[in-house]
């Protein structure tokens, strides 16, 4: 059985971000990280490779500083790393085309990627691929037990946890998983950098990358929050009192 | 002033992660590993020690968890190669003990003593048996070693230590006690150091050997998140097969100090960088007289006092790390950087508590923890002094340890 795993390099959640001319500013991450939703699908592929031999292949689509997440991920054990190169923004319909031709091209049965990117947030990708590649896709899963060619997934709901069965081929969205991505070991890092990593541009794959569909027209920072005001003394009080009721709401 | 205030306000404070403090980019001299590495360890601090060291210090205690978590990210015995060790330079070892220690001294101890003086004395001294027994699992952090060298009454001078060691049958007879020993209570073996017919030897002790206990020292103000016992050892029987054939003398525990002294040089740096940033973002924020403390000459000043500090105590671990990775080191070179970098670390670490003013004392901020800390970290492994008399030997050729010429 062979695992894709979806991943996304992202700037690291303690990343400052600057944004100017409606663009954010890369220039001013210092880190990038592979996106967390990410990390809970890389760790649940890796559990396959572990109960029922899976090759777990890196899938990342992204400029050249995106390799780092692939030796990453072969640090804590990724068999097979996939680099599609591209430079700059490009449209999800574009990207999910490209992510599943590289799927079909490693042969996988069976596809893990977070539910949503932790920088963008469109959450379209998982479906996005499914819905190219034709194969159901279960959104929301926090854990997978595999056997050959079979999966139970657990998915939380409003309701609680549901699990769900489904054979291969299929894709999977993970939300917050119950187990999280392993610490690599330094072996594993040494090992890391000498995994050849397969390259692949966007004509390779036979991909318009200008057919995106969707393209992103700008960003902003979100509107600030007024600053807190503080009251001191008990004389206050009545004055707290009337702005929670009629600025805040709340009472 | 307003505007200014404002200013300050919207730009500069972050309330993100740790920055660590890297004024001459002296990282960029590392190989993509070592940076590699030094991600996963920074990671991991940020995860695994920052959000539980204060709770570990209140109670005393070094968490299990730790010791697994350090054991499978295979950074113990950094630089030994073979039987399971990692194999790394020695200047990522250096990176290890500066991530680690970043977080807390008590962190880095425990990794220290484990990788060179436990785990290294086999790895050089000890029988192939011996390296096949215990070097694998003490890599993973399965077995965990302590290091007996100070004794009650012999601390800057082990030569004179009084535990013994006698020939008897088919073992060795150990009397004795030893005293600071840093992971002992927790440990599965001790390396002991006793004389047998007058002279230095090693010898390794396991925990349920006949008439050997380590009760565990209580009371420090310092280290508390790290293991501190006594080793006593009464008629306690080893067998044969347990003394480190390969050394004789003083020069067994001091090239495990070399080592141990070598990963202080570098562990210091992350103490001091943890507690400049801190200082740092405090300084920023912290309004007083309707500024910023940190628009104040005389809060720069001890700012750009700490820059300075820092980047020539990484530069001095740097390059030391060099000449260790390429065999060119002396002792004296371990002993400048251990004695200046911890000096500085600790010198920050006071002044860092004095910028945070009354806050500093609390365990919200770092900085009276390291503080405490470095006060052991100046002690052991060849207090300050005792660092400036091997310098002081090595530029006059005339020894001052001792009245006797
Ligand atoms: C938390 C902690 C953990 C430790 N872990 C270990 C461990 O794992 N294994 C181990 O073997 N030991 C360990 N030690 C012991 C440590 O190595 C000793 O404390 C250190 O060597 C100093 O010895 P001492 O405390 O007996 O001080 P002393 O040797 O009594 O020194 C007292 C003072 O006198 C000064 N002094 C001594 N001789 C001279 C001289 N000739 N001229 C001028 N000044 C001098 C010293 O610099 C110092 O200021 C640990 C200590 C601490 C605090």
């Amino acid at each position: 059985m062979k695992a894709a795993v979806l991943i996304k390099q992202v700037p690291d959640t303690t990343a400052k971000i600057d944004i100017s001319g409606g663009e954010v500013d890369e220039s001013g991450i210092a880190k990038w990280s592979i996106s967390p939703y990410d990390e809970y699908a890389l760790e649940s592929a890796l559990q396959m490779q572990k109960d029922v031999g899976a090759t777990v292949v890196a899938i990342t689509l992204g400029p050249d500083r995106a390799s780092k997440s692939l030796v990453d991920a072969a640090a804590v054990g990724a068999d097979e790393l996939v680099h599609i190169s591209h430079e700059g923004a490009i449209g999800s319909f574009a990207l999910q085309t490209a992510l599943a031709e590289a799927v079909k091209r490693v042969g996988a049965d069976v596809v893990l990627a977070g539910k949503q990117a932790a920088d963008t947030n469109a959450g379209s990708t998982a479906s996005g691929v499914a819905k190219i590649l034709n194969w159901p896709c279960v959104g929301l899963v926090s854990k997978i037990d595999a056997s050959e060619g079979e999966f139970e997934a657990t998915r939380s709901t409003v309701a609680g946890l549901e699990r769900v069965s489904v054979s291969s081929p299929c894709v999977f969205a993970f939300d917050k998983g119950e187990d999280k991505l392993r610490i690599p070991n330094v072996r594993g890092i040494m090992m890391a950098k000498k995994k050849p990593v397969q390259k692949h541009t966007m004509a390779d794959l036979e991909v318009d990358a200008s057919n995106g569909g969707i393209t992103e027209s700008s960003v902003t920072y979100p509107p600030q929050k007024p600053p807190g005001q503080k009251f001191e003394g008990a004389s206050s009080a009545p004055e707290v009192v009337s702005r929670l009721r009629d600025e805040a709401n709340v009472i | 002033m307003r505007t200014l205030k404002g200013l300050y306000l919207s730009g500069c404070i972050d309330i993100m992660g740790y920055e660590a403090l890297d004024f001459y980019d002296v990282d960029s001299l590392l190989t993509d590993e070592e940076r590699m590495i030094r991600d996963v360890v920074r990671d991991w601090v940020d995860s695994s020690v920052i959000p539980k060291i204060e709770n570990a210090c209140r109670e005393g205690v070094f968490l299990d968890e730790w010791r697994q978590e350090i054991g499978s990210m295979g950074i113990l015995g950094a630089p030994l190669k073979g039987y399971g060790c990692p194999g790394l330079s020695y200047t990522a070892y250096g990176v290890i003990c500066r991530e680690l220690e970043r977080g807390d001294s008590g962190i880095r101890s425990f990794a220290s003593v484990q990788g060179s003086l436990a785990m290294y004395p086999i790895w050089d001294f000890g029988s192939e048996e011996q390296k096949e027994r215990y070097l694998p699992k003490m890599a993973t952090g399965e077995l965990i070693g302590c290091f007996g060298l100070t004794e009650p009454d012999y601390g800057s001078n082990p030569g004179d230590m009084v535990t013994k060691a006698v020939e008897d049958g088919d073992g060795f007879v150990l009397n004795g006690a030893k005293m600071w020993i840093t992971n002992g209570t927790i440990a599965d073996l001790a390396i002991v150091w006793a004389k047998l017919d007058g002279v230095i030897r090693g010898f390794i002790v396991e925990k349920d050997d006949p008439g050997f206990s380590a009760p565990e020292m209580k009371g420090k103000h310092s280290l508390k998140a790290s293991v501190t016992s006594e080793l006593v050892f009464q008629d306690c029987r080893i067998p044969k097969d347990r003394i480190l054939p390969g050394v004789k003398g003083l020069r067994g525990p001091f090239s495990c100090l070399n080592n141990a002294r070598y990963g202080i040089s570098w562990g210091a740096v992350g103490s001091a960088q943890a507690c400049y940033d801190s200082a740092r973002s405090y300084a920023m924020s912290r309004i007083q007289f309707d500024h910023p403390i940190a628009a104040y000459q005389l809060i720069q000043n001890k700012l750009a006092w700490m820059l300075r500090e820092i980047t020539k105590a990484q530069l001095l671990a740097y390059h030391l790390g060099e000449k260790k990775d390429s065999g060119t080191w002396i002792p004296e070179h371990i002993s400048l950087a251990k004695m200046n970098n911890v000096d500085i670390a600790l010198e920050i670490a006071r002044v860092s508590r004095d910028i945070h003013g009354a806050n500093g004392i609390l365990d919200e901020y770092p900085v009276m923890r390291h503080m405490a800390n470095l006060e052991s970290v100046k002690t052991y492994e060849g207090t300050h002094d005792i660092h400036n008399l091997i310098l002081g030997r090595h530029i006059t050729g005339i020894q001052a340890f001792t009245r006797e010429a």
